[in-house]
């Protein structure tokens, strides 16, 4: 996007620009959140419910490094993404034809999800940090870690369907995302909720190493940030030329 | 005064934080010399050396680029923040490269205190390496931007980047080469 | 026909600021010399108790400080509402620079993340240590690890909110911060990741009580939080009384 000359002191350039910043952390962290899941040696295959706890001793045992190097680049990087949720929450803000009610709600539940992945993150941390402790205690943790990993999908469902009622009710003759992604969102949401039976139960496709609630779960996430990127990216640019900052 | 009295401020607290990082390094190192020098020889030196050479080169460059600002040139302002940045990307991957290298031979984080030193001192350096790439990045923006050029703009960058090699050269000094 | 002198009165600084900004500014300092004194003083969490001792001692360390450790925290789960309050106020100046709202969403979001597992989760640990005398050894000895863990360990969120915080100092033109508190940011985010080895360490200056990463850090934060909190006197000063309320 090439800001123009005439508005680049403009407070709105400057919104423009502290958007675009945030909405590139997608790209830059998403590469790096691909690097430490392929370096836990428990994501690829997922990790069984099934083991006994010396087992999932064991394992943390012998992959005391990698599962460090994993997760401690998820602590230090993981909540990056709450600047990507905070554009959209702006571009819901400039929806003419509804109150802000949707955003802020989108904006909460955000922050609430981005919260639980920072709690899971911690448990698998701790297990890892003194691997001789009693198994019984390392398979508590290791339970407490991929259950808030994998099962509370109720903040990132909640995300989802208020973006897509905001596109739903956004009626304008320009409106700010496409109508399709109000049907993706609502797509994902649904696709990410089966995982909440994760914390039940413990073999299938529900179970949080299985199809539904860890390919499934995950690769929706996955694809949305991929998709809503370009989408806002798009939003971004109209924006910009909107509001005179962009030719 | 060049530059920019807020990257100064960055600037000298940067090096009083670091210098409180070398001083720990040198308590830790007075107290078991014998394993931080037996570590220590598993070091490189020679790919010290060429960090050394890569980082100063850049630093050259980017001094010759604030005097192209100066002098009213952009264009080659422009062009030696280029090659100075160029230098910084080459320091980044062969810090990449020393690193795997010493991950492959076993010596990680836990090997020894003086590891744990060597990775968070060098990767801490690597960020603000990062950080300059982003700053020049910046100056080579406003550099081409006919409104935006200031002097002072690139003589803050250059500061910083300037400050970046300092404080390599105090890390290649206290890792590398005290023995 | 008398000739007056026209005398020009001095100029009166018109009352600065607005008093509901002035009410929420000064809970900020309150509550912070109230976390001050409850962390270092009261609930011996600053500087934390060290990570290699032996189970044994870790009880004892509940034991013998089971008192305070429950007015501490006890105090702390009673008015964590400040560091809310203390976190909207910033949020609030940011909204007043010319950079727009994403970036002050994301310093709300990155420090409301932070809550959780970066300050109550120690709180609720200890708690919960110390509310059951007798305890299995090992299970306290896990509720240190965890809470202890999270409160030196939590990394990304507070990350999230410095940098969110730098680059809207960098871009405002309506100054309402200087511009080096942007780079005193930056420097708590080196704290951060000097950090990131008490996962890996039991003893020496990257442990969670070590001189590096936790000494250190703890001073800058200092630094960073009085300066923070200076400007913010002066930015609500400097708001006029009659600016209307932001969007």
């Amino acid at each position: 996007m090439q800001i123009l000359a005439e508005a680049e002191d403009l407070p709105k350039a400057a919104n423009i620009k502290t958007q675009l910043i945030s909405l590139w952390t997608v790209p830059v962290f998403g590469a790096i959140y691909v690097i430490a899941f392929v370096a836990f040696p428990g994501f690829l295959p997922p990790m069984s419910p099934n083991l006994s706890a010396d087992q999932v001793a064991a394992f943390y045992q012998e992959h005391t490094a990698a599962i460090r190097f994993s997760m401690v680049t998820y602590d230090l990087l993981g909540v990056m993404l709450i600047p990507f949720f905070m554009v959209i929450v702006v571009q819901m803000k400039r929806m003419p034809t509804q109150s802000h009610v949707f955003a802020y709600c989108y904006l909460t539940a955000a922050v609430s999800g981005a919260t639980v992945f920072a709690l899971a993150n911690i448990f698998y941390l701790v297990a890892a940090f003194r691997p001789e402790r009693n198994p019984e205690l390392t398979m508590l943790l290791n339970d407490m870690a991929w259950i808030t990993f994998i099962a509370p999908v109720g903040m990132i469902v909640g995300q989802n369907l208020l973006l897509g009622l905001a596109v739903y009710f956004d009626r304008g003759p320009n409106p700010v995302f496409p109508r399709w992604v109000g049907h993706f969102s609502v797509a994902t949401a649904l696709a990410m909720a089966p995982a909440a039976l994760a914390s039940i139960v413990k073999t299938g496709p529900l179970a949080w190493d299985g199809l539904l609630s860890f390919w499934l779960r995950n690769g929706a996430y996955a694809a949305f940030l991929i998709v809503m990127f370009f989408v806002v990216r798009g939003a971004l640019q109209r924006q910009a030329v909107e509001e005179g900052v962009a030719a | 005064m060049p530059g920019d009295v807020h990257m100064w401020v960055m600037v000298l607290g940067d090096l009083a934080i670091f210098g409180a990082y070398f001083i720990i390094y040198m308590i830790y190192r007075t107290m078991a010399p014998q394993e931080f020098l037996a570590a220590q020889q598993h070091l490189n030196v020679t790919v010290g050396v060429v960090n050394t050479v890569v980082l100063l080169t850049s630093s050259w460059f980017i001094a010759r680029s604030v005097l192209a600002a100066r002098a009213g040139d952009p264009e080659r302002a422009v062009r030696l923040t280029y090659l100075g940045g160029a230098f910084g990307v080459a320091f980044i991957g062969i810090k990449g490269y020393e690193w795997s290298h010493a991950i492959a031979g076993g010596y990680t984080m836990p090997s020894s205190d003086f590891f744990m030193f060597y990775y968070m001192l060098t990767g801490v350096h690597v960020f603000h390496v990062a950080l300059g790439l982003l700053i020049l990045g910046i100056v080579v923006r406003e550099l081409r931007n006919p409104r935006k050029r200031r002097t002072s703009m690139v003589e803050s960058g250059a500061t910083y980047w300037h400050m970046v090699d300092l404080l390599w050269i105090v890390i290649f000094g206290l890792l590398y080469v005290m023995r | 026909m008398t000739d007056t002198v026209e005398v020009a009165s001095p100029p009166t600084t018109p009352k600065a600021g607005k008093r509901d900004v002035w009410i929420v500014f000064f809970i900020a300092p309150a509550f912070y010399t109230a976390f001050g004194v409850i962390f270092f003083a009261l609930t011996r969490t600053m500087p934390p108790p060290r990570p290699d001792i032996t189970t044994a001692q870790m009880v004892d360390f509940f034991v013998n400080h089971e008192t305070t450790i429950q007015i501490g925290f006890g105090l702390l789960i009673l008015i964590i509402g400040g560091a809310g309050i203390a976190n909207g106020i910033v949020m609030y100046h940011m909204k007043r620079m010319s950079t727009g709202s994403v970036l002050a969403y994301s310093y709300m979001g990155g420090m409301a993340v932070g809550a959780l597992p970066g300050c109550l989760l120690v709180a609720i640990c200890f708690l919960t240590a110390t509310f059951r005398p007798g305890r299995d050894p090992e299970l306290m000895a896990f509720l240190y690890d965890l809470g202890l863990l999270s409160y030196v360990g939590s990394l990304g969120c507070f990350s999230v909110a410095y940098f969110a915080f730098a680059i809207a100092i960098l871009y405002d033109r309506n100054e309402i911060f200087p511009k080096w508190l942007a780079y005193i940011s930056v420097w708590q985010i080196v704290t951060e990741i000097l950090a990131v080895p008490v996962f890996v360490s039991k003893a020496g200056p990257f442990a969670w009580n070590g001189s590096i990463a936790f000494w250190m850090g703890t001073v800058i934060f200092g630094i960073w939080l009085s300066c923070v909190i200076v400007f913010l006197k002066k930015a609500t000063e400097l708001e006029p009384v009659d600016s209307p309320p932001l969007d």
